[in-house]
């Protein structure tokens, strides 16, 4: 696109600012019993105030009221859905599609917001009507260039009481092709050749000449290993290629005791990364041999953490086999 | 003993392009508007810089830049390496090629779509330049992968030593937030910050808090280097550069010297230190006004103690809701700095320093002599002390 | 269920009991089903993997339903959800673990804000911060 196309452009797209995706929609049935025992079933819910009428009768809620999140359930199109939308039925297929057809083939739900003015009764029906509220000027995001829409629904009942609202959220973005490729880690090809998104797993350590026998060790031998200088004995953490107390090149290792203590730390809340557990307590420990290192402390709330608290080696695989050391609290005696 | 490049060099020209989540041009192109600027600010023609400095971060080759804006035959460049730990070597580089006559007038320049480009803040990853790869394979794999991360680890060993508390953390981010309320081309202007807009900030990562970490931007920043005789013919009152040093210190790694025997301490800035008050026969009483770098809050508090404007551990009793400010023991970051102004590595501060010599701060002391400008803390990093001519 | 909290004892940072729940394609497919929500792949793996991932996945209802659930478990019956914020992260399949976690981010006369965090193996699936009326 020019600068004059992506003039005509963007006004088009905000032109659908404002517009109502469609007629208001009338949810196919009134808050029922069983349409709220099934949602139950699934979401586990066991909470009287939507299952049992003489359990509600002494609680705020005095009756069975529907789950609140259910709200937007109860003007779900339900079958219809299944079909796809290849050709657009209202105004916010419309939109995507336009959006589709420019490049901006990526969509990504990322925030929602619902406020319930108060739990459905049993016999409401529940009519709902949704205006494209908020076009963004195009961003540049993790996923690619991009526009965020929200829509906002408003929820009334038969007597035109309101509800509830709903705001939600979407990034229609352009995928750079090299990003999908990296996105989700490395690739898979599932039985029938499409390509599939592997599972995202901790980055892992590129293996050179100066650094791939100690991860090999930790893995075929579970040890945490410190390196030797084979000519004078000194220890060195991280590896290195030279002892720079001789100037030896020859190097072995020890395995450590896994004693150590905690020199300092961190609790890592943001970013997040995919294939990492948050919030990762991150430390620096001093091994007993006098050596240093960064490690996670693991079986440790954050909040228990100290410097200087006593810790012990354990190795530590990943679902992928993957094994690296980490610390968890040393246990006593 | 003064060293030969004490007073043999100045600032003579800054330029800087306007400062923005979303530059929508090329990195070159903001390299070359904030040359071209620096130049225009001195008053010389393209034809005149025979010399261009930039980061090995740096997108934008010498050449490149030197085609675009207009620049012809040049005697010397060089890239500085250690991201926002280059910064003062930059100029430390052009001071060194100008007073030995190597080049006569050399631009030094940083370009970056920080925010709407490469993120410095999303983490590094597997595929990063080679050379560094072995460095962070001790980090990734636990996930220690930003430099808040890095950071925190020390900020934290810090304040435990110290007591230093996350209000005096605070101190530092609010003062400056204040100071980027009078600077137009602050990205946070317009938006001053109370004690509980910082407390009730997210946990980036213990200690730190959202507002303890500098912005993502985008946007370029350039500075003219010439000698100190030839500056004092040109357009714009020069800053001197009274001593100017890089400086890595015994166990140094980028990032991650977590390996000495005291963390709570920042020996190479100690070090910097050092070198340029001996350079300049200056110490820390002589010194006016100060850019410290500011990453992230707590390395303010660490280079305090480091350059000595209070000593060890003490940053805690000399960091006041008023003590960085005008009419405080230290103005520090009168433009915002790095927190408030603009992530433009380093090279934005350098530039207000200049700003203080010739007395044109949005937040402009009285009577300032001398300037301190430092470089990237936790990396190989720099020093600088600019002077009147 | 418990006794329904007031206010008035609980204090921010106070955290909820965690709540790891492992995601079956039931699940998902039950969820969808239960939102009357039918787009494929929320019920259909071959539809899942034609757009490129592994498997079908958790659509939204569920997942505020399933928040909700673990918040008002520990709140109590006579707790009244008012409003849900939800940040969404990456997908809940089946194999998943979700490990919901939940404090009190915020406290008024009535009033708490409950931020729940549901991660798995992808990283962070669901971060929502629900709004509770709890008795005087």
């Amino acid at each position: 696109m020019n600068e004059n196309e992506k003039k005509a452009f963007e006004a088009q797209l905000k032109s659908f600012i404002g517009r109502p995706i469609g007629p208001a929609m009338t949810g196919r049935d009134p808050v029922n019993e069983p349409m709220i025992r099934q949602w139950c079933d699934a979401m586990g819910e066991t909470n009287p105030a939507h299952l049992d009428a003489a359990k509600a009768k002494g609680t705020v809620h005095g009756e069975i009221k529907a789950p609140p999140t259910m709200l937007q359930a109860w003007v779900m199109e339900g079958w219809a859905m299944h079909e796809g939308y290849d050709e657009p039925k209202n105004e916010q297929h419309r939109l995507h599609k336009f959006l589709a057809d420019h490049g901006y083939t990526g969509v990504l739900g990322t925030n929602t917001e619902e406020n319930y003015t108060r739990y459905l009764r049993l016999g409401e029906k529940v009519t709902a009507e949704t205006v494209i509220a908020e076009i963004s000027d195009e961003k540049a995001t993790g996923r690619g260039i991009g526009y965020f829409i929200t829509t906002r629904t408003k929820f009334w009942n038969e007597q035109g009481e309101e509800l509830g609202s709903m705001s939600f959220r979407v990034l229609r973005y352009k995928p750079p092709a090299e990003a999908a490729a990296a996105a989700g880690g490395s690739q898979g090809k599932d039985a029938k050749g499409a390509a599939v998104a592997a599972k995202p797993t901790r980055i892992k350590p590129p293996m050179g000449q100066d650094n791939g026998w100690w991860w090999e060790k930790v893995a075929k031998e579970n040890v945490l290993p410190i390196q030797r200088c084979a000519d004078c004995g000194k220890l060195r953490h991280p590896p290195r290629p030279m002892c720079d107390a001789c100037g030896s090149q020859k190097f072995d290792s020890i395995a450590a005791s896994g004693r150590g203590k905690v020199h300092t730390f961190t609790v890592i809340h943001y970013p997040q990364f995919p294939g990492y557990d948050y919030p990762i307590v991150s430390i620096i420990v001093d091994l007993e041999e006098g050596e240093r290192m960064a490690s996670t402390l693991v079986e440790c709330k954050p909040e228990a953490v100290q410097i200087g608290m006593p810790v012990e080696l354990l190795i530590h695989q990943d679902e992928d086999g993957f094994k690296i050391p980490f610390f968890r609290p040393a246990k006593r005696g | 003993m003064k060293s030969p490049i004490h007073n043999a060099a100045a600032i003579a020209g800054i330029g800087q392009t306007a400062y923005t989540k979303k530059s929508g041009v090329s990195e070159l192109a903001l390299a070359t508007e904030a040359v071209r600027k620096a130049i225009d600010d001195a008053g010389l023609k393209p034809s005149e810089v025979d010399g261009l400095v930039t980061y090995t971060m740096d997108s934008s080759d010498e050449v490149e830049v030197a085609r675009a804006v207009g620049i012809g035959d040049m005697t010397f460049w060089s890239k500085v390496n250690y991201g926002g730990g280059a910064a003062v070597g930059l100029v430390a580089h052009a001071a060194m090629a100008v007073a030995t006559g190597m080049a006569k007038n050399v631009v030094v320049y940083r370009a970056l779509n920080g925010r709407s480009g490469q993120r410095m803040g999303q983490g590094v990853s597997g595929q990063i330049i080679s050379s560094d790869l072995i460095h962070w394979s001790w980090y990734m794999p636990f996930g220690l992968l930003t430099p808040a991360s890095w950071i925190a680890l020390q900020a934290k060993l810090y304040m435990h030593k110290y007591g230093a508390t996350v209000e005096h953390l605070a101190h530092v981010a609010i003062t400056q937030r204040m100071h980027a309320q009078n600077n137009p081309n602050a990205a946070m202007r317009g938006k001053p910050m109370t004690m509980d807009d910082y407390m009730n900030a997210r946990m980036i990562c213990e200690p730190l808090r959202l507002f303890d970490c500098c912005q993502e931007d985008d946007g370029g920043c350039a500075l003219l280097v010439t000698s100190a005789e030839r500056a004092k013919d040109m357009k714009q009152k020069p800053a001197v550069i009274r001593g100017v040093t890089q400086a890595s210190f015994e166990g140094q790694e980028q990032m991650t010297s977590f390996y000495r025997d005291d963390l709570a301490w920042l020996p190479e800035m100690e070090l910097a230190g050092k070198i340029v008050y001996e350079q300049s026969g200056l110490g820390p009483k002589d010194i006016d006004a100060a850019c410290l770098y500011d990453a992230f809050t707590p390395e303010v508090l660490m280079q305090l103690e480091a350059y000595g404007f209070c000593g060890r551990g003490e940053a805690k009793d000399f960091v006041t809701d008023k003590s960085l400010t005008l009419g405080g023991a230290l103005p520090n970051n009168t433009h915002g700095g790095l927190l408030s102004e603009a992530y433009l590595h380093g090279v934005n501060n350098l530039a207000e320093g200049v700003r203080l010599i010739r007395g044109t701060s949005c937040n402009q002391p009285d009577g300032v002599e001398h300037v301190l400008v430092t470089s990237g803390v936790g990396v190989p990093t720099g020093a600088v002390i600019f002077g009147q001519a | 269920m418990t006794k329904t909290f007031k206010a008035s004892e609980l204090t921010v940072g106070q955290e909820l009991p965690p709540l790891d729940l492992k995601t079956t394609a039931t699940l998902v497919a039950g969820g969808a089903m239960a939102s009357r929500d039918y787009t494929p792949v929320h019920h259909d793996r071959d539809a899942a993997v034609a757009q490129g991932l592994p498997d079908m996945f958790m659509n939204i209802l569920t997942t505020q339903g399933l928040c909700s659930r673990y918040v008002t478990d520990w709140a109590g019956i006579d707790a009244i959800v008012t409003r849900v914020r939800t940040k969404l992260g990456g997908p809940n399949m089946p194999g998943d673990v979700l490990k919901l976690r939940g404090k009190v981010v915020a406290r008024a006369d009535r009033s708490v804000d409950v931020e729940v965090s549901g991660n798995n193996a992808w990283g962070n699936h669901v971060t929502a911060t629900f709004t509770l009326t709890l008795p005087a």
